[in-house]
C-alpha cells in the first residue's frame, strides 16, 4: 500500500508538469496578448513592447516556460522568477504589482470554506435521501426524492441564487444579501479565525451553501439510489439474507459500503471543483473566491493567473483522486493495490 | 521558526477569546504591520488586541467599486475603477470641474503658456505650497505627515510632479497610458527606448520648489487638461524607491489627496478614510468610504435596496421597474457620460469602399428608436463623434447623418444602379457586422440588423468574437478578407478636447486607422486644429473635420452617447463628474437619516 502511494505521488510530477505546459501553450495560442488593450481600447505597439519586455514576454517560448517552472537564477537569467517548483507563481499581468501566490492566498481559503460546507451539505442530504429512496423503490417517498433531485439538478444556480436573495434577504430579511463573513488573515492560512466563527459568518454562508449544496445533493441522491438498487440485486446480498441476517445488517454492512464506490468516485473531482471556487455562485453572492480567476484571467490574457489557478486545481484533483483510490480498498475488499 | 509563530498565533487567539469573554473594552482587530523576519522586511497582517473607546460611527459612504482595481498606482492606472481610487488618494495639477467639466485649479493655482528659446510651446504651472504628503497608519488609525531625512515635513512640490511624469515615461515602468504624455518633448522617444536620450531630456523641469514647466513637441491648447490626468500626478519618489511595486498597499502608501487608504483586501474591499491634514479638511464631510467589489449588477442593486449601498448603477433588466416605482423613480438619475458608441466601416472593403453605401447604412439606423426600446437609459443620439462637453464638439444635431430612410434608400439605390446590381446581388456580397461578445452589443446589433433589413432591404450577417480576439481581428494589420465590413467600438474621453477624439481615434496617419481610410484633407485638418492657438479657430477646424468624416466621407456611423444611469439614496448628495474620479470629498450624507433607514 505504501509503495503504491509513493508511486502515485511520484506520478504527480509529470502530470502537473503536463498541465502547466498545456495551459501555457494553450493560452499563448489564443490571439491577442495581455497588453494589446487597456479596457475598451487598444494600445500603441511601442507601449505593448515596453510591457512585454517588463514581464519578459519577449523571451522565446522555451525560455519563458523554463523560467516559469524552475526560475531564473539557475541559468543566471535576469528576471526575478523563482519558479513554480519553489512556490513562485509569478506576477499577475492584469493586477499590477500583485503576485499570483498572494491572489491565491486571499481567495482560495474563501472558496475552500464555501466549497467544503457545500460538499458537506450535499453529502449529508444527498446520500441518506438516495438510500431511503432506494429502499422504498417505487413508493411515494422514492417519487418525491427523485422529483426533488431532478428539480435541484435542473434549476441552474444562475436562477436559484438571485431568487434566494430576493426571497430570503430582501423580502424576509433573514440573511445578508451578499459577501462572505471571514476576511484575511485566516487561521492556519485557510480557516476563519475563531472569533469570526459566529452567527454572522454562518448567516452569510447559508444561501451560497444552499445554492451549491442542493445541486450537489441532487447528484448524490440519484447516484446513491441507482448504485444501491444495483448492489441489492447482487448474489452476495441474497446470500446474506439467506444466512438470516437482519435487514439492517444486510443493508448497513454489506450493501451500503459497496454501493458507495460510484459516489466516492465522483467525490474526488467534486471536491476539487468545489474547493477551488465556483464562478457563478461566488459572483452572484459577491464572494471574494478564486472562481472568478478561472474565468476572468482568460479574458484578461493573464497568463500567470490562469496557469496558477489551473495548477492549484490540478493539484487538489490528483490528491483527491489518490484519496478516492485508497478508499476503494476499504470499501471493497476485492480491490488490492499491492 | 514556523512552529514558534504558530504557537504565538494560537496564544494570541486564545488570549483574544479570553479578553472578549471578560467583556472589557479590548477588542481583537486585524492589523497590517511591517516586521523584520529572517533578514527580510515584510508586511504582515496580524491579530492584536486594542483598546477601543466608546464608538462614534464616522460618517460613512457605502460604495461599490464594481471590481478589484487592477492598480491604484497613478502611472499604471487605465480603467475607471483604478482612476477613481487614485483620484481620491492623489492630487493632479488641474482637475475637471465635477459639474461643468471645465479644467479648474487643483494642485496648480494658475498656469500660462509660453515659448522656449527653440520656439517650442511651454506650459508653466504655479503650485500651491500647503498640500502635505501623508501616510495612514492602520495600527494606530492615525494619519501622519511624511518627513524627509532631516525631519522636515514633506509638502507636494514641483519635483514630485517632475518625478511622476518621468516615472510614467520611463519604459521600465511599463505604463499603458504613457502614450498620452507623448505631447511632452522627447516623451515618445524616451518611452520607445531611444538610447541617445535619458529621462533628464524629458520636457519637464522644476523651475523652483513650487513652479513646474512642461515643454511640448507641438503647441497644444488642451495641455492643461492633460496636466490633470493621473499619469502625471505628483508621486512620492522616496516611498516608491523603498517599497517597489508594493508601495500601493495599505499601510505603505503615501498619498496627497483628500482621502487615505485605510485597508485593501484584494478582490474583496478597499476602504478610504478622510485625510485630516488635507487643506480643505473642514469641508470634507464624508469620513470613510467603505468600498466593496461586487461585480454582479443585480447583487449590487439588491444591496442598494437593502440600504447597504448608497448609490449604484441600474442593471438593464431593472430599468422599467425603477422608472415605474414611486420611490425608486425619484432616486433615479441619468447623467451624460463623454463616451460614444459607434459602428466603424472598413473603408477599403467593397461594397463599403463606396461612400453611398456607407452613408446609406448610417442613415438607416433609427438611433432614437434604438435608445427608447433597447438601451432605455436616456442615451443621446449621436451624429458626430465627440459628445457635448468636449471642447470643439459640434452642437448636437447640426452636423452628421441622422436617421433618414428616404435618403438612405436613395443613396444605396444610386450605388446599385451605377453598378447594375439589384439588392439581391448586394446581399450576395455577404456583408458582416461584427461585435465583441456581450449580451448588450448583441441586442444592439440585432436591432440595427433589423433596421437595415426593413429600411434598405439589406441583409447583414452578425458575428461576435471574444474581446481580445476581436481587437486583433479588426486591427489595421489584419488581412482584409478577415476584416468584417462593419464593426463596433466605443470611445471615452481621457481629457475633454476634440484632439482626444477625432484626431487620436480616426487620424489615418497617427491613429490605429481601423477604418482603413486613405489619408487626406481630414487628416491635415485635425493636425492643424491641434496646433492652432486661437480657441475659436480650433473650434472651427474641428467642426470642419467632424463634418468631413461623418457627412462627406461617412467613414463610420456614430450611434449614441453614453449615460451613467444610477439610483442614489435620498440621504446622499452627490454629483456625477463627467471625467476623472468621483470626488467623494464634495459629497455629503445626512448620516442620521441613513442610520434611521438602516434601523440603527
Amino acid at each position: 500500500m505504501y509503495r503504491y502511494i509513493i508511486r502515485r505521488i511520484l506520478q504527480f510530477i509529470p502530470v502537473l508538469l503536463g498541465v502547466t505546459l498545456f495551459t501555457f501553450v494553450l493560452m499563448r495560442a489564443i490571439p491577442g496578448g495581455p497588453f494589446d488593450f487597456a479596457g475598451d481600447r487598444s494600445l500603441p505597439p511601442q507601449i505593448v513592447a515596453n510591457l512585454e519586455a517588463k514581464y519578459h514576454l519577449d523571451w522565446p517560448m522555451w525560455k519563458q516556460f523554463t523560467s516559469y517552472v524552475i526560475g531564473d537564477d539557475i541559468f543566471g537569467w535576469e528576471g526575478g522568477s523563482r519558479g513554480v517548483i519553489r512556490g513562485d507563481f509569478g506576477p499577475s499581468l492584469h493586477f499590477r504589482g500583485q503576485q499570483v501566490s498572494d491572489i491565491i492566498a486571499v481567495t482560495l481559503p474563501v472558496s475552500a470554506q464555501l466549497g467544503f460546507m457545500s460538499l458537506l451539505l450535499g453529502i449529508i442530504i444527498g446520500i441518506p435521501t438516495g438510500i431511503i429512496a432506494a429502499l422504498n423503490q417505487n413508493t411515494w417517498i422514492d417519487y418525491i426524492s427523485t422529483f426533488g433531485a431532478v428539480f435541484f439538478l435542473s434549476v441552474p444556480n444562475m436562477v436559484l441564487a438571485p431568487i434566494l436573495i430576493w426571497i430570503f434577504a430582501l423580502k424576509l430579511g433573514w440573511f445578508p444579501v451578499a459577501t462572505w463573513g471571514a476576511k484575511p488573515p485566516y487561521l492556519l492560512g485557510f480557516l476563519p479565525r475563531l472569533e469570526q466563527l459566529n452567527a454572522d459568518y454562518f448567516s452569510h454562508a447559508v444561501m451560497p451553501v444552499f445554492a451549491l449544496g442542493t445541486a450537489m445533493a441532487a447528484g448524490f441522491t440519484r447516484l446513491t439510489r441507482a448504485s444501491l438498487l444495483q448492489v441489492i440485486a447482487e448474489d452476495y446480498i441474497r446470500t446474506a439474507r439467506a444466512k438470516g441476517l437482519r435487514e439492517r445488517v444486510v443493508i448497513g454492512l454489506h450493501a451500503l459500503k459497496n454501493s458507495l464506490i460510484p459516489v466516492v468516485t465522483i467525490l474526488g473531482p467534486a471536491f476539487a471543483t468545489m474547493l477551488t471556487g465556483t464562478f457563478i455562485v461566488e459572483s452572484i453572492f459577491g464572494i471574494n473566491g478564486m472562481g472568478k480567476h478561472f474565468v476572468n484571467s482568460i479574458g484578461n490574457r493573464d497568463y500567470q493567473v490562469i496557469t496558477g489557478v489551473t495548477l492549484i486545481y490540478a493539484f487538489v484533483l490528483v490528491i483527491a483522486n489518490l484519496l478516492v483510490d485508497i478508499s476503494y480498498a476499504w470499501l471493497d475488499p476485492r480491490i488490492r493495490y499491492d | 521558526m514556523r512552529k514558534r509563530l504558530l504557537t504565538l498565533f494560537s496564544v494570541l487567539i486564545v488570549g483574544a477569546m479570553l479578553l472578549s469573554a471578560c467583556g472589557t473594552t479590548t477588542e481583537t482587530v486585524i492589523e497590517t504591520v511591517i516586521v523584520e523576519k529572517e533578514g527580510e522586511t515584510i508586511i504582515e497582517t496580524v491579530i492584536v488586541e486594542k483598546e477601543v473607546e466608546a464608538e462614534i460611527q464616522p460618517v460613512t459612504l457605502n460604495w461599490n467599486w464594481g471590481t478589484e482595481p487592477p492598480t491604484v498606482d497613478p502611472s499604471l492606472a487605465t480603467d475607471t475603477t483604478s482612476v477613481d481610487v487614485a483620484g481620491n488618494l492623489f492630487v493632479g495639477l488641474t482637475k475637471f470641474h465635477p459639474v461643468s467639466g471645465e479644467v479648474s485649479p487643483y494642485l496648480a493655482t494658475e498656469w500660462e503658456a509660453g515659448e522656449d528659446a527653440d520656439g517650442n510651446q511651454t506650459w508653466t504651472f504655479h503650485l500651491r505650497d500647503d498640500i502635505v504628503w501623508v501616510n495612514y497608519n492602520p495600527v494606530t488609525g492615525e494619519t501622519v505627515q511624511e518627513v524627509d531625512a532631516d525631519g522636515n515635513p514633506r509638502f507636494v512640490n514641483a519635483n514630485d510632479v517632475v518625478y511622476g511624469a518621468k516615472r510614467t515615461v520611463n519604459p521600465e515602468t511599463g505604463s499603458d497610458y504613457a502614450y498620452v504624455t507623448y505631447i511632452i518633448k522627447n516623451a515618445e522617444a524616451i518611452n520607445g527606448g531611444d538610447e541617445e536620450l535619458t529621462l533628464d531630456d524629458l520636457g519637464v523641469v522644476a523651475l523652483d520648489d513650487y513652479t513646474v514647466q512642461f515643454t511640448l513637441e507641438n503647441p497644444a491648447g488642451y495641455f492643461p487638461a492633460i496636466a490633470g490626468m493621473w499619469i502625471i500626478y505628483a508621486m512620492p519618489e522616496w516611498t516608491i524607491n523603498e517599497w517597489g511595486e508594493q508601495w500601493t498597499e495599505a499601510g505603505l502608501i503615501v498619498t496627497s489627496g483628500p482621502y487615505s487608504m485605510e485597508s485593501w483586501i484584494h478582490g474583496g474591499e478597499l476602504n478610504l478614510v478622510k485625510n485630516p491634514l488635507w487643506v480643505d479638511a473642514d469641508k470634507v464631510q464624508i469620513e470613510r468610504v467603505e468600498g466593496v467589489m461586487i461585480v454582479e449588477a443585480s447583487t449590487s442593486f439588491a444591496l442598494y435596496e437593502n440600504h447597504e449601498l448608497d448609490s449604484v448603477g441600474v442593471p438593464l433588466p431593472e430599468m422599467d421597474r425603477v422608472k415605474a416605482d414611486p420611490v425608486l423613480s425619484l432616486e433615479y438619475y441619468s447623467a451624460p457620460t463623454p463616451c460614444t458608441y459607434y459602428y466603424g466601416f472598413t473603408n477599403n472593403k467593397p461594397p463599403f469602399d463606396d461612400v453611398r453605401v456607407r452613408a446609406a447604412f448610417s442613415q438607416a439606423i433609427d438611433r432614437q428608436l434604438l435608445i427608447d426600446n433597447v438601451l432605455k437609459g436616456g442615451q443621446e443620439v449621436a451624429t458626430t463623434f465627440a459628445p457635448p462637453g468636449i471642447f470643439g464638439a459640434p452642437v448636437p444635431g447640426t452636423v452628421g447623418l441622422g436617421f433618414d430612410a428616404d435618403a438612405a434608400n436613395a443613396s444605396l439605390q444610386s450605388y446599385l444602379d451605377e453598378n447594375g446590381m439589384t439588392i439581391d446581388d448586394f446581399n450576395a456580397l455577404d456583408v458582416v457586422l461584427m461585435h465583441n461578445t456581450s449580451e448588450g452589443h448583441a441586442r444592439i446589433a440585432a436591432a440595427i440588423q433589423q433596421m437595415w433589413a426593413d429600411t434598405l432591404g439589406a441583409e447583414v450577417r452578425v458575428e461576435n468574437q471574444e474581446w481580445a480576439v476581436y481587437l486583433s481581428s479588426i486591427q489595421n494589420s489584419s488581412p482584409l478578407a478577415d476584416m468584417p465590413h462593419i464593426w463596433r467600438l466605443g470611445w471615452c474621453a481621457d481629457y475633454p478636447d476634440e484632439n482626444n477624439w477625432i484626431h487620436e481615434v480616426f487620424n489615418a496617419d497617427s491613429g490605429a486607422n481601423r477604418l482603413r481610410r486613405e489619408s487626406g484633407a481630414f487628416d491635415a485638418l485635425t493636425v492643424a486644429a491641434a496646433q492652432a492657438q486661437d480657441p475659436a479657430e480650433r473650434e472651427a477646424l474641428y467642426l470642419e473635420a467632424e463634418t468631413m468624416l461623418t457627412e462627406v466621407e461617412a467613414a463610420y456611423a456614430p450611434i449614441y452617447h453614453y449615460t451613467t444611469v444610477a439610483v442614489t439614496k435620498p440621504w446622499l448628495t452627490r454629483n456625477y463628474p463627467p471625467l476623472g474620479a468621483n470626488d467623494f470629498f464634495n459629497w455629503t450624507i445626512d448620516f442620521d437619516a441613513k442610520l434611521a433607514a438602516q434601523g440603527q
